[in-house]
């Protein structure tokens, strides 16, 4: 057994490449690596921040015109934080504007199985039609901490919005108070649940599990204090860009890329 | 009378002050007994509760994560067309095969129908927001169709799942075709 441990020391690689080829036989159970191991570090700078806060200023991108609206992002979150059946901390939505302007949105199972069907039964042709995923807009002035009347959900130095399970009393003011209608009251715990753009991924230096799955790159997460970021370079560049609801006045840190007018 | 009067009054007051002395004692224990220790430590929340989120488990990985056990697959993967799309969407999460370095329980491999089912939910060319420039879509049972085979064929019998291109290529190159097959 102590032979074991010192070749897993010494080539671990090596050695796990042995075991899997069978030429180490039943001692699989104690050289898989232990979680997460030696992955590169995918938000730069964020494995030195070691207080409390970070120093950085996050900010999230959705870009519209790259979706394919697969719902990767959807089972990536679900698997995340086995969040319960029928309540979604994302999704993505399908507008479709037709010629006369009227919109149509629909959202089956959240996205969480892909849009298999095209939808049918429209009164006229489309003119326009996209997938918009969403999440927790991280406001720079969140309403629902406002609201919160037990210190449960707050806002950390570093702008991301947390909800603290045991101390929240399952109110629901927060659900009614968001723009954006992100929250949820777990049918598990019986308190607010919502997106937390992965709080302990990113502190970890990993980003938020949405954006890492997602295939076409739609998804973006940086640190806009980091002039290299791609979020701080498409925020700084000509490019369409808007937040969801801005006379709401929640000065949401998720921006889209080309975001329709229609889009609520 | 007067000075009666005055006593009286003096009295009430006493009790009053005991009376709110005793609701700020009171008060003050209950504070220190219902709130957490770090309630108020960086705003009005509890601020532990910074650690217990830090503390949330990580289920998914990364793609690279998965190199140090399936190498070969891996190695494929990422030479090819799909390296953008996550192992773990077509597979489940890590966390379901591997905890604590144990080998836990078993990720699911699609197999037939469901591959080509799979493979619609980002190439199904009847939905019609997809933008192009990020993703070539295919009508089903055109493709197979226009392949000229029958149309029970699923995506895996032509295209390596985890390279679509890897045996096309090789066909290609095999033949000398240029153009599409
Ligand atoms: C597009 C979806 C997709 C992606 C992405 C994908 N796989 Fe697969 N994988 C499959 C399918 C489908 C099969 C079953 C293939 C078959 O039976 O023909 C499979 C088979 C496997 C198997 C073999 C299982 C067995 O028992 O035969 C392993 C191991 C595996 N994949 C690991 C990986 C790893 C590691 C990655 C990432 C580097 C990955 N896969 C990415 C779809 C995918
Ligand atoms: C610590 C080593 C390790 C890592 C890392 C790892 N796997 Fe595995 N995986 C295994 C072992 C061991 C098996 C069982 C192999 C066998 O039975 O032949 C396995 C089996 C599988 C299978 C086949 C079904 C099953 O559960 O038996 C799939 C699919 C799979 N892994 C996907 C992945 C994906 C995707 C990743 C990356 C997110 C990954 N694995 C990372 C060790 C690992
Ligand atoms: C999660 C979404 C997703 C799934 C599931 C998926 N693909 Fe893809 N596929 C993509 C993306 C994105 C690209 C384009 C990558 C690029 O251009 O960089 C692509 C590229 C391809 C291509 C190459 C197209 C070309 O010529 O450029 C083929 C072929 C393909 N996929 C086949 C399949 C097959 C077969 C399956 C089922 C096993 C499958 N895909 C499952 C997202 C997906
Ligand atoms: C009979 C073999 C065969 C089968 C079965 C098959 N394909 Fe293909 N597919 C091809 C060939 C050959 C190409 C052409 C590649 C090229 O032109 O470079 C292709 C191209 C594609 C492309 C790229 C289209 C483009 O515009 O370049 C996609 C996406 C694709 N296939 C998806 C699928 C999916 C999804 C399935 C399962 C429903 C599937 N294929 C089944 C042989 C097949």
């Amino acid at each position: 057994m102590i032979d074991i441990k010192k070749e897993i020391e010494r080539d671990r690689r090596a050695f796990i490449k042995k075991v899997l080829g069978g030429s180490i036989a039943g001692s699989l159970l104690l050289v898989l690596p232990a979680g997460a191991v030696d992955i590169a570090e995918q938000i730069p700078g964020m494995r030195e921040e070691k207080a409390v806060f970070t120093a950085k200023r996050f900010a999230f991108v959705v870009d519209i015109t790259a979706c394919i609206g697969c719902g990767s992002c959807c089972v990536a979150d679900k698997a995340e934080y086995n969040v319960p059946d029928g309540h979604y901390r994302t999704w993505v939505e399908r507008y479709i504007i037709d010629d006369h302007d009227n919109v149509f949105v629909d959202c089956p199972d959240g996205g969480l199985h892909g849009y298999i069907r095209a939808r049918e039964g429209l009164p006229h042709p489309t003119r326009d039609t996209f997938f918009v995923p969403k999440l927790c807009n991280m406001c720079e002035k969140p309403s629902c901490v406002q609201v919160c009347p037990v210190g449960a959900t707050y806002q950390t130095k570093d702008g991301f919005v947390l909800v603290d399970k045991t101390r929240c009393v399952g109110c629901s003011y927060c659900i009614q108070a968001c723009p954006y209608s992100v929250r949820f009251i777990s049918p598990a715990t019986h308190t607010a649940e919502k997106c937390t753009w992965c709080y302990h991924r990113v502190r970890k230096g990993l980003l938020p599990a949405c954006v890492e799955v997602c295939p076409v790159h739609a998804r973006k997460f940086g640190d806009l204090n980091d002039k290299n970021s791609e979020v701080y370079k498409i925020l700084h560049e000509p490019h369409v860009i808007s937040v969801l609801k801005p006379d709401m006045g929640n000065k949401p840190a998720l921006h889209y890329v080309g975001l329709r007018r229609e889009v609520v | 009378m007067h000075n009666q009067s005055r006593s009286k009054y003096n009295s009430h007051l006493i009790k009053l002050i005991v009376a709110l002395i005793v609701a700020g004692g009171l008060g003050y224990f209950a504070r220190q007994v219902f709130m957490p220790a770090s309630m108020g430590t960086y705003g009005h929340y509890r601020g532990d509760d910074i650690v217990d989120q830090l503390n949330v488990p990580i289920r998914l990985q990364t793609n690279e994560s998965c190199f140090q056990c399936h190498r070969p697959i891996r190695q494929i993967h990422k030479e090819g067309i799909h390296n953008s799309v996550s192992c773990e969407i077509c597979h489940g999460p890590f966390g379901d095969h591997i905890q604590d370095g144990k080998k836990v329980g078993v990720l699911p491999v699609k197999k037939g129908k469901e591959i080509t089912q799979l493979c619609l939910r980002c190439h199904n060319k009847v939905i019609q927001a997809r933008p192009r420039k990020s993703i070539k879509m295919i009508g089903l049972p055109e493709h197979l169709e226009q392949k000229g085979v029958r149309v029970d064929h699923t995506c895996d019998q032509c295209h390596m799942v985890h390279d679509p291109l890897l045996w096309i290529n090789q066909a290609k190159r095999m033949m000398g075709i240029k153009e599409a097959i």
